[in-house]
């Protein structure tokens, strides 16, 4: 293991392990072990890459004798004749490497282009139902005041079935039947970024007006919810929360929880 | 015994062992059934669940004990391996989903809570898997003894010749409860209820489907109709009918730039090399009066321009062809048995007959302008502020272009140049439309922006018209920019540049290592 004690190879393995975690370990590998993650966008990982390429060409040079030793295998690339052919292949493959990349940027692309929307806006103090106005903030279901649970899942139950079923599905993962034609695909209630985050008052904010009632930036042309207040009465809403709830094993966000975090900001 | 073979055997051994070693509480089964299933299938089970009437088909009636996804004969009780792949992977095509969030215990006990509303299970013995014999496999020849079994046991009456399920009895099916039913649209096999494999094909063509008017080819098998090879080769055929898994989802319709002439109609040759895109239809189950059970489920998508015009083909399965007096029936029928959702009633006559036979229409929409930053009109039809500009065809009145401000508000646009037309074979349309690229009153198509673009579609003959529809969200078309000089020129530059500064990098070192 001679060889792993030169200078060079030393960074260009650490510039490859590091261009590896980057591109895979934490896109694909994390998740496989539970961790939540996503894959790096290209930009990113080319930013960290030249990063740790500065931070290798740093070390090596910060020592007169590791920047000959390291700088060595470069130069007798570029020198040595019996590395004539080496750098005849390279001398063509760095400008051919140059090239595909270059293409790749100025191709005709026929991608979607990238547009941005906010899954969760921030809720409006005030809303209108049919007409009337409700204040959002501090709003708690009033059904969790009043008649029993039982009575108000077995009304939601029935309402969500005939109503939302379509689109977010008999298990209630955003996979109805007719999930596929939608775009964005409908809210899947069992991820724990959806109902555990939100309080009751976004869910009631988010039902009663749909997609029409979006925020700009929640691109509200898109969205294929509907403003249930021209369809349920606003118990019918309250009553849908609880079995959303109920059956997903859910807890709502709490004004309180809300406020700590909000005295946080 | 060949290793392959005896690696089937012990998968199948596997599969089998499975069920039968789960535990079966159906007392802790009414738990799950009641959480999940009962809101469809009715607390009893008897499929009378609250939206029952917004399902075609309906919910099983599990207290009738007829099924249709068996590997047992015709009108047997399935095996609990049916019952357990029916749970896990759902029926495609209606409204029961695949349950693969219910553990294998809950699965078992659910399935002898359900057999416990029925009196039938639990006589006599377990129902046992038909002997479905060994596939001769598939190939050209197979394909044609297919084709000709196909012929041989009338599949094409109901199936169509093509599979679309546009065969001449189509528009009379009914299930046992006399509720309208459709002969499945084979060129979709994805949408199958009891699945796309050839084997899923072999064995309902073989057992039926109980309850429906698809019968059990074992008759005709053991009658000498057809050989057990046929049938096989049969099932090989109707699986090369359509793709078996549903089309990838590509957001961009890629309109190519011709060299020559663009096609001159829907039926012009050309079309056959340009690249087509799916995009799925739902019911519009959006505002008042909603589609829960449309019949379009979905288009698919060509285009070409040449610089002045853009052409599209637009192709849709629908089995009937509206209006159409043959499918009086079907629509009587259909209005009776789905709900509706408050829409306008269509009178019937002296005769039964219905007053009104809308036509099939299809609407291609785009916004009035391309947008100058990420915001679009309302996907549905468009808003009064933001309004929408539609390509509307209907098998009446042809192609015109309108102004849309809603799912209801529509002003026809008579100057528009948009022309086109369409025609329906084998429970097929073909749209053709075309304009010119640039308009004076509406949008404006430039190449290499992509452009939202938005289907709906209507069964006239089933009473699908106005906001009862099946539509789509934004999609984007892109026109394909004439070739360019950057394409080419860029890459050669970085090339020439970095292939100087590498020449200058080694002729320096060089000279430095001489001197």
């Amino acid at each position: 293991m001679k060889g792993l004690r030169h200078p060079f190879l030393q960074g260009a393995i650490v510039i490859a392990v590091g261009f590896v975690i980057f591109k895979y370990v934490i896109g694909y590998v994390l998740p496989v072990f539970g961790i939540a993650s996503a894959p790096v966008p290209a930009s990113v990982v080319f930013q960290y890459t030249l990063t740790v390429l500065v931070g290798v060409l740093l070390y090596m040079s910060a020592e007169e004798s590791r920047w000959e030793k390291f700088r060595e295998p470069l130069k007798r690339t570029m020198v040595d004749h019996d590395r004539r052919r080496l750098r005849g292949v390279l001398m063509v493959a760095i400008p051919a490497l140059v090239g595909w990349l270059a293409y790749q940027n100025v191709k005709p692309s026929f991608g979607a282009p990238a547009t941005l929307r906010s899954v969760h806006p921030a809720p409006p103090n005030q809303i209108t139902y049919r007409g009337l106005p409700i204040e959002l903030r501090g709003l708690e279901n009033p059904l969790r005041h009043s008649g029993t649970l039982e009575e108000h899942v077995a009304v939601g139950r029935a309402i969500y079935t005939k109503n939302c079923v379509p689109c977010h599905g008999d298990r209630l993962d955003g996979d109805g039947h007719f999930a596929g034609a939608f775009n964005p695909i409908p809210a899947d209630f069992t991820a724990p970024g959806t109902l555990p985050q939100l309080t009751e008052s976004f869910v009631f904010w988010r039902i009663a007006k749909g997609g029409p009632g979006l925020p700009q930036e929640g691109a509200p042309w898109n969205s294929a919810m509907p403003a249930w207040e021209n369809i349920l009465e606003q118990d019918e809403i309250w009553a849908t929360i609880i079995y959303l709830y109920e059956q997903s094993g859910a807890s709502p966000r709490t004004w309180e929880a809300e406020g700590e975090e909000g005295a946080e900001e | 015994m060949r290793l392959h073979q005896a690696v089937r055997f012990a998968v199948l051994a596997l599969f089998l062992a499975v069920p039968a070693a789960v535990a079966q509480d159906a007392a802790a089964g009414k738990a799950v059934y009641d959480l999940w299933c009962a809101e469809c299938h009715g607390a009893e089970g008897l499929g009378d669940g609250s939206a029952a009437n917004a399902m075609l088909p309906r919910p099983r009636n599990f207290s009738e004990a007829r099924y249709q996804v068996r590997t047992t004969g015709s009108g047997e009780l399935p095996t609990d391996a049916d019952l357990v792949n029916v749970i896990q992977n759902g029926l495609p095509g209606t409204t029961m989903p695949g349950w693969p969030n219910l553990s294998d215990s809950e699965t078992g006990d659910v399935i002898a809570y359900i057999k416990s509303f029925s009196r039938f299970f639990g006589q006599g013995d377990a129902p046992q898997a038909m002997d479905f014999g060994r596939d001769p496999g598939g190939g050209p020849a197979a394909l044609e003894a297919g084709a000709a079994a196909y012929l041989a046991l009338e599949c094409e009456a109901c199936h169509g010749s093509t599979g679309r399920g546009d065969g001449t009895s189509a528009p009379t099916l009914e299930d046992w409860r006399g509720l309208p039913i459709r002969a499945a649209d084979l060129t979709e096999a994805w949408a199958l209820n009891g699945g796309s494999s050839v084997e899923d094909i072999h064995t309902r063509v073989l057992t039926g489907l109980d309850g429906t008017p698809m019968p059990a080819a074992i008759d005709a098998m053991n009658g000498g109709v057809v050989t057990p090879d046929e049938v096989w080769q049969l099932a090989h055929y109707v699986a090369s009918l359509g793709a078996r898994e549903t089309p990838p989802l590509l957001e961009v319709v890629r309109v190519g730039r011709a060299d020559g002439a663009l096609p001159a109609d829907g039926s012009d040759a050309e079309w056959e090399d340009v690249e087509a895109f799916h995009f799925p239809l739902g019911g519009q189950v959006i505002e008042i009066p909603r589609n829960f059970a449309p019949t379009v489920d979905g288009v698919w998508v060509q285009g070409m321009h040449d610089g002045s015009d853009i052409v599209l083909r637009l192709q849709w399965n629908d089995p009937s062809r509206s209006p159409d007096p043959l499918w009086d029936e079907w629509q009587v029928k259909l209005m009776g048995a789905l709900d509706m959702d408050g829409a306008d009633s269509i009178a019937l006559d002296s005769l039964g007959a219905p007053t009104l036979r809308p036509a099939d229409a299809f609407t291609v929409q785009f916004p009035f302008e391309i947008p100058e930053d990420n915001e679009r009109p309302y996907f549905l039809a468009g808003s009064a502020r933001n309004p929408v500009y539609l390509w509307r065809w209907n098998s009446q009145d042809g192609v015109s272009a309108a102004r849309g401000r809603g799912m209801e508000s529509f002003e026809d646009l008579v100057d528009d140049p948009v022309v086109g037309d369409a025609s329906w074979a084998d429970g097929r349309w073909t749209l053709y439309v075309r304009r010119s690229i640039q308009s004076e009153d509406a949008l404006s198509f430039t190449d290499g922006v992509a452009i939202p673009v938005a289907f709906s579609a209507w069964d006239g003959s089933s009473a699908e018209m106005g906001k009862r529809a099946s539509i789509s969200s934004w999609y984007y078309v892109l026109l394909e920019q004439p070739p360019s000089s950057t394409v080419v020129v860029t890459p050669l530059i970085a090339m020439l540049l970095t292939g100087a500064f590498g020449l200058v990098l080694v002729r320096r070192a060089q000279d430095r290592g001489r001197a």
